[in-house]
């Protein structure tokens, strides 16, 4: 029983990975990116392409899928989101759901459809016992990462100097236009590196998830449900939320097969409706 | 007088449609029709009272489910239909009491959130709705009045006429209500919800009126499918399926009467063409979709009457 | 003299600030009052309180006798009160016209009227016709609310909140953003409007020139409190008043 926990924390950090670069680019910029679960996908396809396809180590395929939708994401926000920023929110929702139209079609003309699981890393193979059952040693690497990233991101945005820009901004742009911070240079940065972090999501997943399309779109759905739950732009609330989302999705396959996805929804309404701001949110 | 000319002889060419177009463009015409519908209810929401909402397939859904549920279980078309609407409207106003209090994004993933719960009661409750086979064997039941008249429904073409006609009544209605003070009262919440508050309007009871009407209209077009689908699966209750009145609406206007009406002809005749040429109509379909919203916000109806974008 | 609104120990606060605080504010019907003070005394927000913007974190608020603190904005309205926003709020897609008549079949209660056109509702259309004029708006009716310039959306301003024929009208700032001529034109509006009709103005005012010519009363603001309040000369004469204005001519 507690051992379906471990599972849900290891699904989570796919989830947190998705949810934190969606909440840091809604916080800075003010945008809800709808086509973030796209990014996502693109890391897992480039990924699957350098590791499974072209051979290349998986460390550095990891790093060039990163690369490889920085890029994307730089496109995505340099020449067509920031057209946008001074609209109702309601066309940044439309333009980036424009966008996962577009993703969702161009990885099937490129890469044909579902993708095959590439062969796990020689040095993670295998699992080790954990609660009495079998643990894969894959899992538990993704459960660190995803911590490693959390204590790294909070590093960031707390003691680093850049950190500290992307906050003031976020709280006061005005202000921090007025002390010299170029504005539409940093949020090009801060939407890169929050697109890189939902590819790194996707990259990490390469050898024991099902690449194919649409998978993005399916995740998405769960991100918002993540942010909302920690509060839109709060860093800290989308870990917390990642692991609950990640932890009762596993406990409702386990315990609550029919209406698990029924019942997920409800709590993000329900935390919609009695407190906006989300749990951690002020 | 030249608008009500064009809308007549529209409205004939769409009543003598059958003499001389083949059935698959009938089916094509049937189907925009519903868009039609599904999207007018958008777009009150959206372009008259300033709501996005994400989940409106959620009522159309409601008003399919129920229609088709009435109709294994007492063929009769028109008790299908009503019973459709009417299921919608109430879930939509449920619902709306919900919603309302939230605006902007709040509200829209607030709406995708029910929304998704509608489509994930649809696609799990095999007792009730069939799972993810859904309702099937949905009879084309006949326009029934008892004692007054009842004409079969077997041949497509019968069905198109209620169709049309019911979607001809639906537009006029709508247009009375778009012309109306309370019409008036949707598009100045819109404006400034501050300012109407402060004119005497209570905003959460319009808005929650709005959003009845639209689920209405959405359950409406729901009711109309199952007839002549004879089925009816989880999809339509999904949030991908929500998306199709809101390209239909950006596409053909968001601030206008006839947009979602235009929309929706041109998302189906687009749709068509570009399905001959290659299997990948989606990517077309977003670049359209990144097209309108950088440069055509006021979609194409504003591009013939000069209107300009939104804001 | 009968007393219009009363505020009662009136407090709200924004964190650690005392916006407004322990304000007893009386307004009498048919004095046309000023409430001026510096930059972040509480003007705004003591009205923002008393036209239901607003709720109080303390205090109470009275419309002829009857409680109202706790009164939604647009149940006030219906009640007879009424108010400008110093920053433009108009209806910006709506035409001269539309914004008008809003507010006018508002006040008939027609707003539900649901499937009858705009065009027969002969009562408000006739009464928008007329306020269009009273405002000097009849050239610009059809014109959408947002290709005005900018002294016209102040008279379209002006014009929505006396609309709805409120027995009391707020106008916060109601020569905010004008230029000289703008200036005179509007204050001439608002001595117009206070003329002709039976609405008793509170208005919040910078220029001394203005509130001194208008005003029948003068409400003094300091930090979130009444400092004083009085006839216009007394007001002139008071030291308290001339010190925290520092040597402005007043």
């Amino acid at each position: 029983m507690a051992f379906q926990g471990l599972v849900g924390l290891s699904l989570a950090m796919y989830l947190w990975l998705l949810a934190a670069g969606l909440t840091i680019v809604f916080g800075v910029l003010g945008v809800l990116n709808f086509a973030h679960g796209s990014l996502f996908m693109l890391g897992a396809y480039f990924a699957f392409t350098f590791y499974g396809l072209w051979g290349v180590n998986f460390w550095l395929a990891i790093i060039l899928s990163l690369l490889t939708v920085g890029i994307v994401g730089y496109l995505m926000e340099r020449f067509f989101l920031r057209h946008i920023y001074h609209l109702d929110h309601a066309y940044q929702l439309l333009l980036t759901f424009g966008f996962i139209l577009i993703f969702d079609d161009a990885v099937k003309m490129v890469w044909g459809g579902v993708a095959k699981i590439p062969a796990m890393p020689s040095f993670f193979e295998g699992t080790i016992p954990v609660l009495g059952r079998l643990f894969p040693i894959y899992n538990i690497f993704i459960i660190g990462s995803g911590l490693l990233v959390a204590l790294l991101l909070s590093t960031l945005f707390e003691k680093t100097w850049w950190g500290k820009i992307v906050r003031a901004s976020a709280s006061d742009r005005e202000m921090a236009s007025a002390i010299g911070v170029n504005i539409p240079m940093l949020f090009t940065g801060v939407f890169v590196f929050g697109a890189m972090l939902a590819a790194l999501g996707g990259a990490l997943g390469t050898p024991v998830r099902v690449v194919a399309p649409g998978i993005g779109a399916a995740m998405i759905i769960q991100a918002f449900i993540i942010t909302v739950i920690g509060g839109l732009g709060n860093l800290k609330g989308a870990f917390v939320g990642a692991i609950i989302v990640g932890v009762l999705s596993a406990y409702g396959i386990l315990l609550f097969p029919v209406f698990e996805l029924f019942l997920i929804f409800v709590i993000m309404a329900v935390v919609l409706m009695v407190k906006p701001q989300g749990l951690f949110g002020g | 007088m030249k608008k009500t000319l064009m809308i007549l002889i529209l409205v004939a060419i769409l009543f003598l449609l059958p003499l001389f177009a083949g059935k698959y463009v009938i089916y094509m015409t049937i189907h925009i029709l519903l868009l039609s519908l599904f999207s007018l209810g958008f777009n009150l929401l959206f372009g008259y009272t300033g709501l996005l909402s994400f989940g409106h397939a959620g009522f159309y859904a409601v008003g399919a489910y129920a229609c088709a549920k009435i109709l294994l279980a007492a063929p009769s078309l028109l008790a299908g239909i009503f019973g459709g609407v009417i299921f919608a409207g109430v879930v939509s106003f449920i619902l709306g009491v919900l919603c309302i209090r939230h605006t902007r994004i709040y509200f829209a993933m607030l709406t995708l959130c029910f929304g998704m719960m509608i489509f994930s009661l649809a696609w799990k409750w095999r007792d009730m709705t069939g799972g993810d086979d859904g309702l099937v064997g949905i009879p084309r039941a006949p326009l029934e009045i008892p004692g007054l008249l009842r004409i079969n429904m077997g041949a497509m073409e019968s069905y198109y006429y209620v169709v049309l006609v019911s979607s001809l009544l639906a537009i006029f209605l709508f247009h009375r209500l778009v012309n109306s003070p309370l019409g008036l009262t949707l598009q100045g919440i819109r404006d400034s919800e501050t300012r109407a508050a402060c004119v005497g309007i209570s905003v959460r009871n319009y808005r929650l009126i709005s959003f009845t009407i639209a689920g209405l209209y959405a359950g409406l077009a729901g009711a109309l499918l199952p007839p002549l689908e004879n089925t009816v699966t989880p999809p339509v209750a999904h949030w991908s399926h929500s998306a199709e009145p809101v390209l239909a609406t950006l596409l053909g206007g968001i601030y206008t009467f006839a947009g979602p009406i235009v929309g929706s002809f041109l998302f189906y005749i687009i749709k068509d063409i570009i399905v001959r040429f290659t299997e990948y109509w989606l990517i077309c379909l977003g670049v359209i979709v990144l097209v309108l919203v950088l440069g055509f916000r006021g979609g194409v109806v504003s591009i013939f009457s000069g209107k300009g974008g939104g804001r | 003299m009968k007393e219009i609104i009363r505020t009662e120990g009136l407090a709200k606060y924004f964190g650690e600030l005392a916006a407004v605080h322990a304000v007893n504010f009386s307004l009498k019907e048919g004095i046309f009052t000023s409430i001026i003070g510096p930059n972040g005394a509480g003007k705004t927000t003591l009205i923002n309180l008393m036209s239901g913007y607003l709720f109080p974190d303390a205090g109470r608020v009275f419309f002829r006798g009857t409680e109202i603190t706790k009164t939604p904005a647009h149940k006030r309205v219906k009640m007879g009160i009424s108010r400008s926003f110093q920053i433009m709020n108009i209806f910006p897609r709506l035409t001269v016209f539309q914004n008008i008549l809003l507010p006018v079949l508002s006040r008939l209660n027609k707003n539900s009227r649901a499937f009858s056109a705009l065009g027969s509702q002969k009562e408000a259309v006739e009464e928008t016709e007329k306020i269009l004029n009273e405002v000097w708006l009849w050239e610009e009716k059809d014109s959408p609310a947002a290709a005005l310039s900018h002294g016209d959306q102040r008279f379209l301003e002006l014009g929505i909140a006396v609309a709805t024929n409120p027995q009391v009208c707020f106008l916060d700032e109601p020569s905010s953003g004008m230029n000289p001529i703008e200036r005179i034109k509007v204050l001439e509006l608002v001595k117009k409007l206070s003329a002709e009709r039976k609405t008793t103005f509170a208005i919040v005012e910078h220029d001394m020139d203005v509130v001194f010519s208008l005003s029948d009363w003068i409400v003094v603001m300091n930090r979130g409190e009444i400092l004083a309040e009085g006839k216009p000369d007394e007001i002139r004469d008071n030291k308290e008043v001339r010190d925290i204005y520092l040597g402005e001519e007043i």
